[in-house]
């Protein structure tokens, strides 16, 4: 329905042309942000929306910066002490809001409710869960003890933003969204709240890292693309986030804006059906009839399936260069990103030969899957999916749906061929094997979002290993080792990474964050030149 | 419209009806316009396999380096893009060919099948009355108090996409408009002497009904049906447009404007704007053909 609300967006941008403000308005921030945020409770749903948001007010005991890396936030250090224990100090003097001190006592409370929080669409106890015990050595130093060597810690930390013993003993969601609760130690203060509409904030003149450059910042959720980007161009707003890569190249060429631009941590992939041995729900001959045995099992049909694909194409005509072709999970620079292995070059006709040698000469029929409205243009992305397999033989009718009748189909296992993305928050490479491509074990919550059921023994045995490496880099070279396993036996089939795109008023500048957040923190006044 | 006062000629010729009609008709230069215009709409849509420069629905004919190409450039497989291309590199006068199609096809299919269920519920509301009357005028009221745009979007969330279900969807928000007509005009009818007479004759109910009822029922239907189907054709592009109609890789006329709408801003404005004109234009002239016969077929509008 995005006609409707670009319409509607076009007539609301008009009508408020004209408003527009001189950047001399300077200390508030008035920000355009494309997601509602639908909690305040950080420990409520894991949405980067609510996370951009909770990072704002709160603070954890370790923070990701712009690129995704692990820094010091509450926590001044760590390290582990033994293969099951990790040594923690905590930042002296620092205070919540509303006066009261910020102890390890405050941890231990956190990492007590986390699990706690009723009703919670997608809970935050998964980075609290391997930890089996909180020991408090003194007021500022804690021991976090864990049934198995856990690398990972620092890295789950950063999700989870700590509270205050005396102040949250007994605070609900409710509480948090309706303002009272909404008390932590980040740079900002919540004024006020209105749900899926704006939130309020003033500087936190407390707070023990570096002070915010706005008094005041409007927080407001424009959620119609067309009318986020109308709001700007009449300087109704200062900031907005997840720029239409139909509107980036008019944006790029406006003297009164600047874009901040960086590439994201959000693969977007196909995933295919490697639970069926036998016929696969949407796979046929060439008249249509099943074929006995599922091709997509067979590695040479998976690398016809990709070297079809001109990424190229996809990046540059459909996502208007805002994307990079992907050969794996992450960007490079990245923890675990292998270098040299990149996308094929995409050759149709090798692609063909391939499909004779697996017994597919006159190729066959398939459908692939994916989203209308959820990944930036991802309707017409397996379109033109659909061009080059039929291109490489591979006849591809395309279906795509809203997503919430999508996702449902791909997690019940019902689907051939189908796009979809992964957002990896951690920014290292253990996160996606764990979730994307490891076998898929309900037990050990492995492989949660591996739809297509994928299982490659070598990986997960490599994975494993991983995980209970607590010295980085020879953590980095099993996990480089794991992604290349997948990747030559095309587990999935890598598309591209999306840049992630922010479109201010010129003489305000930002720093673009990988992991896609939108937060008041990040905006300064750009320097005078 | 008492122009065709004028023209028709006062001579005492002995004219048949259909001629009588004919030529009343055609005194409208607009509506013969019209009519012409839409009988070459049909035509191309009928011969758009065999004129259209390319099949807009077969993947394999389109490259997508060759996607939002401006009107008059020669693509990538050696012909000119006369209309340019959208986002796929789908030829946009192929696609219009192929697009009117299924607009003409949606939109006749389903003013049929919603004008055979409207107007026999409409008669049977007419002829049996009572409690049978009713129901079906109070269902007829339900349909017509709800809007069509959202009855419709509701039963293809129902049923997923697809032409079958867009129709579908088009009889379930139409067939009040048929009921409600034949019903006011069977209801005229019925008082008349023939019918008297008929039931005198003890003639079977099913034989009334169909031999001596409908056929003078029919003028006020036909100008309904005529309306309708600009309507449905104009609804059918909504949904498309809304993303809830046709498949993305068989575009209708709405799929391919709503294609375009992003691009609007852009400057590529030849996405949407050839299949928007198109659309007029086959709404147009149904709708002055309709508007004619209305005028022809309306007895009270005749001296």
């Amino acid at each position: 329905m995005t006609g409707i609300r670009h319409a509607a967006g076009l007539a609301a941008g008009l009508a408020i042309a004209g408003l527009a403000l001189g950047p001399a308005a300077a200390q508030t921030l008035t920000m355009g942000v494309g997601a509602p945020v639908t909690s305040i409770d950080p420990h409520y749903h894991q949405l980067s929306p609510n996370t951009a948001v909770a990072g704002m007010i709160f603070s954890a005991l370790t923070a990701t910066d712009g690129r995704a890396r692990i820094v010091p936030d509450l926590a001044e250090s760590w390290r582990p002490i033994s293969d099951t224990v990790w040594e923690f100090k905590l930042r002296q003097g620092v205070t919540f809001h509303n006066g009261s001190p910020f102890t390890a006592e405050d941890v231990a409370f956190t990492f007590e409710r986390v699990p706690k929080v009723p009703n919670s669409p997608s809970s935050y106890a998964i980075y609290t869960r391997p930890i089996t015990r909180v020991e408090i050595v003194d007021s500022h130093t804690l021991h976090l003890h864990t049934a198995v060597p856990y690398p990972l810690m620092p890295t789950d930390l950063a999700s989870v933003m700590i509270l205050d013993r005396e102040t949250h003993a007994t605070a609900t969601t409710e509480g948090f969204n309706a303002g009272p609760m909404a008390i932590g130690t980040g740079p900002f203060r919540m004024v006020s709240h209105r749900n899926g509409d704006r939130i309020e904030f003033e500087r936190n003149s407390t707070y023990f890292g570096t002070q915010p450059a706005w008094a005041r910042v409007n927080y407001r959720m424009i959620t119609n693309d067309a009318a986020r980007t109308a709001a700007l161009l009449a300087g109704d707003v200062d900031v907005i986030d997840q720029v239409p890569t139909s509107d980036l190249a008019k944006l790029r060429g406006d003297q009164r804006l600047t874009l901040a631009e960086t590439t994201g941590l959000r693969l977007i992939f196909l995933g295919l059906d490697h639970m069926r041995e036998d016929a696969s729900p949407f796979v046929t001959d060439n008249e249509g009839k099943p074929i006995a045995r599922n091709p997509l099992k067979d590695v040479r049909v998976r690398r016809a399936l990709s070297m079809a694909i001109d990424r190229g194409a996809i990046t540059e005509r459909v996502m208007e260069g805002a994307a990079i072709p992907a050969g794996q999970f992450l960007p490079e620079g990245s923890f675990g990103y292998v270098p040299g292995l990149n996308p094929p070059r995409p050759d149709p006709e090798a692609a063909r030969k391939l499909l004779a040698e697996a017994g597919y000469p006159q190729g066959f029929r398939i459908t692939l899957h994916g989203p209308n409205d959820r990944y930036p243009n991802d309707a017409r992305i397996i379109q033109a999916i659909g061009q080059m397999w039929t291109r490489a033989g591979i006849r591809t009718a395309v279906e795509a749906q809203p997503w919430t009748t999508f996702v449902g189909r791909a997690a019940r296992q019902e689907l051939s061929a189908f796009l979809i993305g992964w957002g990896t928050s951690s920014g290292e490479a253990s996160n996606p094997l764990r979730n994307l491509t490891a076998t898929f074990d309900r037990e050990k919550g492995y492989g949660a979002s591996n739809r297509g059921r994928y299982s490659n023994p070598e990986a997960d045995r490599i994975l494993e290993q991983a995980m209970r490496e607590l010295d980085d880099a020879r953590r980095e070279a099993l996990l480089q080792q794991a992604t290349r396993v997948v990747f030559e036996d095309v587990g999935i089939v890598p598309m591209h990474i999306q840049r992630n795109a922010w479109a201010m008023r010129r003489g305000f500048a930002m720093e673009a964050r990988a992991d896609e957040l939108t937060r008041a923190q990040d905006v300064r006044p750009a320097a005078a030149r | 419209m008492s122009t065709t006062i004028a023209a028709a000629p006062p001579v005492p010729k002995v004219e048949t009806p259909l001629q009588r009609f004919v030529s009343e008709f055609v005194a409208s230069r607009i509506a013969l316009f019209g009519l012409v215009v839409f009988l070459a709409i049909v035509a191309i849509a009928v011969l758009a396999p065999w004129i259209a420069p390319q099949n807009p629905y077969d993947l394999a004919q389109l490259d997508i380096m060759d996607g939002r190409m401006e009107p008059g450039t020669v693509g990538g497989a050696g012909f000119t893009y006369w209309l340019g291309t959208d986002d796929q590199g789908r030829d946009m006068l192929s696609g219009i060919m192929y697009g009117l199609r299924i607009s003409l096809m949606v939109g006749a299919g389903s003013a049929i099948i919603a004008c055979l269920v409207g107007a026999s519920l409409g008669m049977l509301a007419a002829y049996a009355g009572g409690r049978t009357d009713s129901l079906i005028m109070r269902l007829v009221d339900l349909q017509l108090s709800f809007p069509a745009i959202l009855a419709a979007l509701m039963i293809l969330a129902f049923l997923g996409k697809g032409i079958l279900n867009v129709v579908f969807a088009l009889v379930i928000v139409e067939w009040a408009y048929y009921a409600r007509t034949v019903r006011g005009s069977a209801l005229v009818e019925r008082r008349r002497e023939y019918i008297e007479a008929a039931q005198c004759l003890a003639l079977p109910t099913r034989r009334i009904i169909f031999r001596h009822l409908l056929p003078n029922c029919l003028p006020p239907l036909i100008v309904v049906g005529t309306m309708q189907v600009a309507r449905a054709i104009a609804l059918e592009a909504t949904l498309s447009f809304l993303g809830l109609g046709v498949p993305i890789t068989e575009p209708s006329l709405g799929l391919l404007i709503s294609n375009g709408y992003e691009y609007m801003l852009s400057g590529k404005y030849w996405i949407s704007f050839y299949p928007g004109i198109a659309l007029l234009v086959t709404i147009v002239s149904i709708n002055l053909v309709g508007d004619q016969l209305r005028d022809v077929l309306n007895p009270r509008l005749k001296k």
